[in-house]
This record gives C-alpha cells, structure tokens and sequence, in this order.
C-alpha cells in the first residue's frame, strides 16, 4: 500500500526575464534566488528544513553555469536527505516529472516532505540563438532538423491541419490568447498583464503561419518551488492542502512525427493519459472544475482541451470563442493566464500551473478564484503531445 | 523509374546532417536522385529515417529500398522566425507528407509559400548542395 501525496505549499518567483546578460555589473544567480524561494515555500507550509527528505530538480538550462546542481543546492541549503536528491529532464515534461518522482518518494515511504522545484534562465540568449540549440530536439537531429523545424513549427502544423479539417480561424486561436491575457492581468506571477484584443493578436507579426507573435510562447525566465507531503503529515499540519487524487500517464512512442500517416491533431497520448488519470481518479472530465495546460501556443490548448474531454472534438477552438474556458465560463483553463501571458519558463511550466492549481484549490487565487473548486487537472507533454503526464488534485479541507 | 528531380543549390547545407557507416547509402542514393529507407526482412515494414533495426520487431541488418517520391502534404508551416542558422533561407516552408507508399516524412518544401496548401500532389526531390545532398518535397504546379 504506497502513501497518498498532498501538495502543502507552493512558491514563485514572477515570471519573466530575469537573467543578465553577460556586461551586467550586477549578475543574477540562479541558487541564491532558488535558496530564498524554497525557504519561503517550505517556512509557508509549516514544515521544518529537517523534515525535508528528498529533492527532484528540473534540470537547469545549459546557460547555468552552477553544475550538480542538485546536490549543490541541497549543501547550499544544509540539508540532508535520505531520499533521492536529482534532477530530471524530459521537454516540456520537465517540470511535471519533478513533481511525479518527488510524489513517488513519498508514495514509496522514503520521504514525508520532498520538494519539487527549479530554476529556469534562459533570456538573456536570443530566440534565434536559443534556437541552435532547441532545433535539435525537432525530429531525427540528421534526417529532420537540417530541414529548418523549429519547436513550434510542430504546433503550427496541427494550426494548419486544424483549420484544414474544421474550419477553424485565425481568430478563434486569438481568442484563447485574449482569454489568457485577461487571466493574467489578475495573477501577480504574470509576465504580461495588460489589455489585449483579438485585432493586436491578428496583427502581430508572422512567426510560423498561420501563428503570429501573440500566438506563440514569450522567452521567460523564472524559479518554483512545490512542497509535498504524505497525506498523513498534511493532516497533523491541520492547514489546507490539495491532495493528489489520480495520475495517468501515456508515451505513444513517437518523436514529433509518426513514420506512418496518423491523424496528429488528435493528440492521442493525451486522451490515453486523462483516460487513465479519470480511471485512476473514478471520476469523469465533466468532474473537472479547473485546468492548467501546457499549451505553447494557442492552438495547443484548444487540442489539448479536445483531447482531454473538456471540449468535444473539432469544437475546442469554438467552445474558446464563445468564452466557456475562460474564468466564469464553464470550465476556466489557465487560469494563470497560461503560457502566452503567465509566460513560459519551458522546463517549470507544469511546476508553475501545479502552483496556479495549488493556489485554486486553497483559496488563494484571489480575483481569478475559481469558486468552490473541488478537482483541478493539470497535464504536459514531450513534444507535439507525443506523451503526456496528467495530475488530478483535489481540494481537502 | 522512381528517378527524382535533382535541383542544385548553390552553397552549403545550413545544417548538414552526419553520415555513418550506416545511413552512407542512403545520402549516396539521394544524390543520384534515389529516396531510399530500410526495410525489414522479417516483418517487411519500411521505416523512416533509415534505421539498422527495425522498431516494430527488432530484426537487425534491414534491406535498402527505393521509394516512390510521390505523396500528399498532410500540413505545413511557413518559418518566419528561425534558427539563426537558417536566418538566410527565411521565411522557408517545411510540412508533413504522406507518401503513396504508406510513410510519413517531415521535410523543407521549396516552391513558392503562398501557394501551398494540405492536399497539394507533388513528389519529393534532391537537393544538390556543395558540400552533399539533401531531400525537400515539390508540390506539382
């Protein structure tokens, strides 16, 4: 019999460009802005450091020049451990496999409080240069990325067969965008926080058609820390804590792209992955009271939001139009504001929305509250959804 | 037959890819004008990219086959914002074909963006580079 997890605390610095750059006479560093936040997030939740028995990283980017880093941080810190002190990597899956194995420590008896948590920096490099590197990671680094790809050239295909098969428009992606903004003007970890209309999305200038600039992630830098707990221990602290109901998870064993012709807009390692979270959880996506995606770009959420039940399929991009995943509507996703205005630190991101879901399920959204929220779903992905991991949390009181 | 069309490009590859012991038949193929994968001699599925074991049953030393280089664009995007080693080709399109003879590849189409769009015929050709070949799609005019 493994242990039930609770998320007990949670902590962010706000998103958005924080790195120096290399002339800076003042350089920022990512383990003393790390150090100070987990303080803050573990002192929050009423733990002690000494209670504290595992540490799962997201892996930092190659510009931290800090390496073992983990263990590095744990010396920093002075803590000692008698669970796993590690970090992983796995895309946009990053942050999410933080939280999934520091659970599993808890599930597993080697921990009562194991943190999940990281440091992204990545700014101060610019996209066309970041992108060198990220190019890599677009298909087969011989047969595919000599091509051009660039990581969001795979959503912008989905954009463009999503168009092809439903008639979608343009508009409609923007209006997840706005949807978005709108979120985001309300949450203080926001990167970009003012007006928005369907008309600056439409106009901004072309990146991978048909998405433009407000289509498609900001650079973003940022540090999160989660705390989590045996479910026991976050019943003695007899504050409120969301507990983690159901997980599932789904690799469909392909990178980017099928070497046989399969309908890629459905997303399919995120249907299996909900299905089994759902299963795991005896519950069904109508049960769903809010969401946190990770969704790039605008179309991604509209597939996602498909693939996971909360939008029939073919229909997800009009249910965003017509405002029933905004908050008010019938089931808000990002309420954070998403990757397009909460902004985008790729390897936190899942980290973050665990943060946005943490505050929804304990009352701490503040205006973006999503009221009497009972069960909050969070998911990421490898690249283009080949894999998805899907977290169900749940309000305890 | 199955020749493909062989159009030179003047200077190098922005991004060459690595020939190995392994997949030397197949850049040596395309540059004769050849798209060439493996093929399983067990389970008689192709692949692509070419691989010296097959994923679906893990048989080991496959077969070279010649494909048919006609196919369909499933998608496709339009690059504006590149890496910076692309940044001279930009804006450049690449998409998704699905080729007659039942794969799916990823590559640079070349023609004019504008008239592209899912659906469109073509046939994948050789892109002759200084420094190698490469492959693209051609959508029929």
């Amino acid at each position: 019999m493994t242990k039930s997890v609770a998320i007990i605390g949670a902590k962010g610095v706000p998103v958005g460009k924080i790195q120096s750059t290399p002339d800076a006479p003042f350089q920022v560093v990512e383990h003393e802005i790390l150090a100070q936040l987990v303080a803050s997030a573990v002192g929050e939740s009423g733990v002690g450091k000494e209670m504290i028995d595992a540490l799962v990283f997201s892996e930092p980017h190659v510009y931290t020049r800090q390496k073992y880093f983990s263990t590095f941080m744990t010396s920093y810190l002075g803590l000692t451990c008698h669970g796993s002190v590690m970090e992983v990597l796995g895309n946009g899956m990053t942050g999410g496999l933080a939280i999934e194995r520091a659970a599993d420590e808890i599930r597993l008896g080697r921990a009562r409080v194991a943190l999940a948590l990281g440091v992204n920096m990545e700014t101060a490099t610019p996209a066309s240069e970041h992108m060198n590197i990220t190019l890599r990671a677009t298909g087969d680094v011989d047969f595919h990325s000599p091509a051009g790809f660039t990581p969001i050239s795979w959503y912008a295909m989905d954009a463009t067969r999503y168009m092809h098969e439903y008639g979608a428009t343009r508009a409609e992606f923007a209006s997840v965008a706005v949807k978005n903004r709108r979120h985001a003007a309300m949450n203080p970890l926001a990167q970009f926080r003012g007006p928005l209309s369907i008309e600056d999305v439409l106009a901004s200038r072309p990146i991978v058609d048909p998405l433009t600039l407000l289509d498609v992630p900001p650079r973003s830098d940022g540090a999160v820390c989660i705390v989590l707990a045996s479910e026991d221990l976050a019943k003695e602290l007899g504050r409120p804590y969301a507990r983690m109901r159901a997980v599932g998870s789904y690799h469909e064993g392909v990178h980017q792209v099928s070497d046989r012709p399969n309908d890629m807009i459905a997303f399919n390692a995120a249907v299996t992955a909900s299905r089994s979270a759902y299963a795991d959880g005896r519950i069904s996506a109508a049960d769903v009271d809010v969401s946190e995606i990770y969704a790039p770009c605008t179309v991604v959420e509209i597939l996602v939001t498909e693939a996971l039940g909360l939008a029939p399929r073919g229909g997800g991009a009009r249910a965003a139009a017509a405002g029933e995943t905004s908050l008010g509507g019938r089931i808000p996703v990002n309420t954070s504001g998403g990757c397009q205005s909460r902004g985008h630190p790729a390897r936190l991101t899942p980290l973050y929305n665990a943060l946005e879901l943490f505050e929804q399920l304990t009352d701490r959204a503040g205006d973006r509250q999503v009221k009497n929220a009972e069960l909050g779903l969070m998911s990421c992905e490898l690249g283009n959804y080949n894999a998805a991991l899907v977290h169900i949390l749940e309000r305890m009181r | 037959m199955n020749l493909m069309s062989v159009i030179t490009v003047t200077g190098p590859r922005a991004y060459p890819p690595r020939v190995t012991r392994f997949n030397a038949p197949f850049w040596q193929s395309l540059e004769e004008g050849k798209f060439t994968t493996t093929c399983c001699n067990k389970c008689g599925e192709a692949t692509f990219p070419p691989k010296p074991i097959c994923p679906r049953c893990w048989a080991l030393n496959p077969s070279w086959k010649v494909l048919s280089p006609l196919g369909v664009i499933y998608s496709y995007t339009v690059v504006h914002a590149p890496p910076s080693v692309f940044a001279a080709e930009a804006p450049y399109a690449v998409g998704i074909v699905d080729l007659d003879e039942g794969l799916r590849v990823a590559l640079r189409l070349v023609g004019a963006p504008e008239r592209l769009g899912v659906g469109m015929r073509g046939t994948v050709v050789t892109l002759k580079y200084n420094d190698g070949p490469y492959f693209a799609f051609m959508a029929n005019e």
